[in-house]
């Protein structure tokens, strides 16, 4: 399974029911402006790929590095890449 | 999800970072109403977890934590932390609060002296209920309140679409259907003489633009070993200025 198909999956999870079936998760989809994630969602989610990648992938860390702004406007695509270059 | 049952309550925490052998873990609480466990989970804690653990809950109502229709006082939501920090086997911790987070971490140090090394008020408001940005929570006005926040705090609540419809129900519901409301009203203030029995080294961090900036001065003067650090924002520090909070809560932990 891809890096982009097991965090869709996840994505899915934690929005649950509320779930829009028209919309498929791409590299280009945003957290906040097209998922429209709460930052407790945003905090499910996260524990979700910890538990699904390992430790290795300390992804609170990393946005811990980031300005609010910059966490607004993340991609699905920016946290596939940063997962992926973690497991390298 | 970790959710614990704690004072009859289930709270949802996040516990980050692995911390050394003996090390002092940093608990934090978050404000009220429009905040949850988040804003120190992606602020300060993964800054502070770097040497230690940082264990982040939400309060009873809030987050992820269940649904409770009274004991939003500041001396039940303390209760709630004691036994969270009993049921976690946390023996003595570090205790960092934002907000009226901060007056329950405060009450804490007061009632339990021995379980808490050091503290942080981040924004402690005296009494509560003479916080501007509380006004509107006090006419149990939602528009109100959320004219008060950030903008980037703000957007969260109004922008109609998904997240903000399902902000604007979990804030009009603490607003309508608990006793948070009463409970911050009757909350009283602090005797000098009593913060002057603080015996923990105390950070304080405040915003200049902070409705509630004159509370740091005054603890600053009434608490024994107290610092206060200004910080630029407003009341909603721990969000606003996540890293420089963070920065500032690791440097005073390892001093």
């Amino acid at each position: 399974m891809t890096t982009l198909t097991t965090i869709s999956n996840l994505i899915h999870e934690v929005i649950g029911e509320d779930w829009d079936l028209e919309e498929e998760i791409t590299l280009d989809t945003t957290f906040s402006e097209d998922l429209e994630l709460e930052s407790i969602e945003f905090v499910s989610l996260a524990e979700k790929m910890q538990a699904a990648f390992g430790e290795d992938v300390d992804f609170v860390s990393w946005l811990s590095e980031k300005e609010l702004d910059e966490v607004i406007d993340l991609k699905v695509g920016d946290v596939v890449e940063f997962i992926d270059a973690c497991r390298k | 999800m970790p959710q614990v049952t704690a004072n009859q309550q289930e709270l949802h925490y996040q516990l980050l970072g692995e911390g050394g052998e003996g090390d002092t873990p940093c608990v934090f609480a978050h404000g009220l109403l429009v905040d949850n466990l988040s804003s120190w989970y992606f602020g300060a804690a993964p800054v502070v977890a770097t040497k230690r653990r940082a264990l982040c809950y939400d309060l009873r109502g809030h987050g992820l934590s269940a649904h409770a229709p009274e004991g939003y006082d500041v001396a039940t939501c303390a209760a709630d932390l004691v036994a969270l920090l009993d049921a976690l086997e946390l023996e003595v911790v570090d205790l960092a609060g934002q907000s009226y987070g901060a007056l329950i971490a405060l009450r804490v140090a007061l009632e339990h002296p021995e379980r808490v090394r050091r503290l942080i008020l981040c924004e402690a408001p005296l009494p509560p209920s003479r916080l501007e940005e509380m006004a509107g929570v006090l006419r149990a006005d939602p528009a109100e309140l959320l004219a008060m926040l950030p903008d980037s705090l703000r957007e969260a609540f109004t922008s109609g679409k998904r997240r903000a419809v399902k902000a604007a129900q979990r804030l009009e519901r603490l607003l309508t259907q608990t006793t948070l409301v009463s409970d911050l009203q009757a909350e009283g203030d602090h005797s000098d003489e009593v913060l002057a029995s603080v015996q923990q080294p105390t950070l304080l961090l405040y915003g200049e633009a902070s409705s509630c900036r004159g509370v740091g001065d005054r603890l600053e003067q009434a608490i024994p070993d107290a610092r206060l650090v200004t910080l630029d924002g407003g009341h909603y520090l721990a969000a606003e200025r996540a890293a420089e909070v963070g920065r500032h809560i690791q440097e005073f932990l390892d001093g």
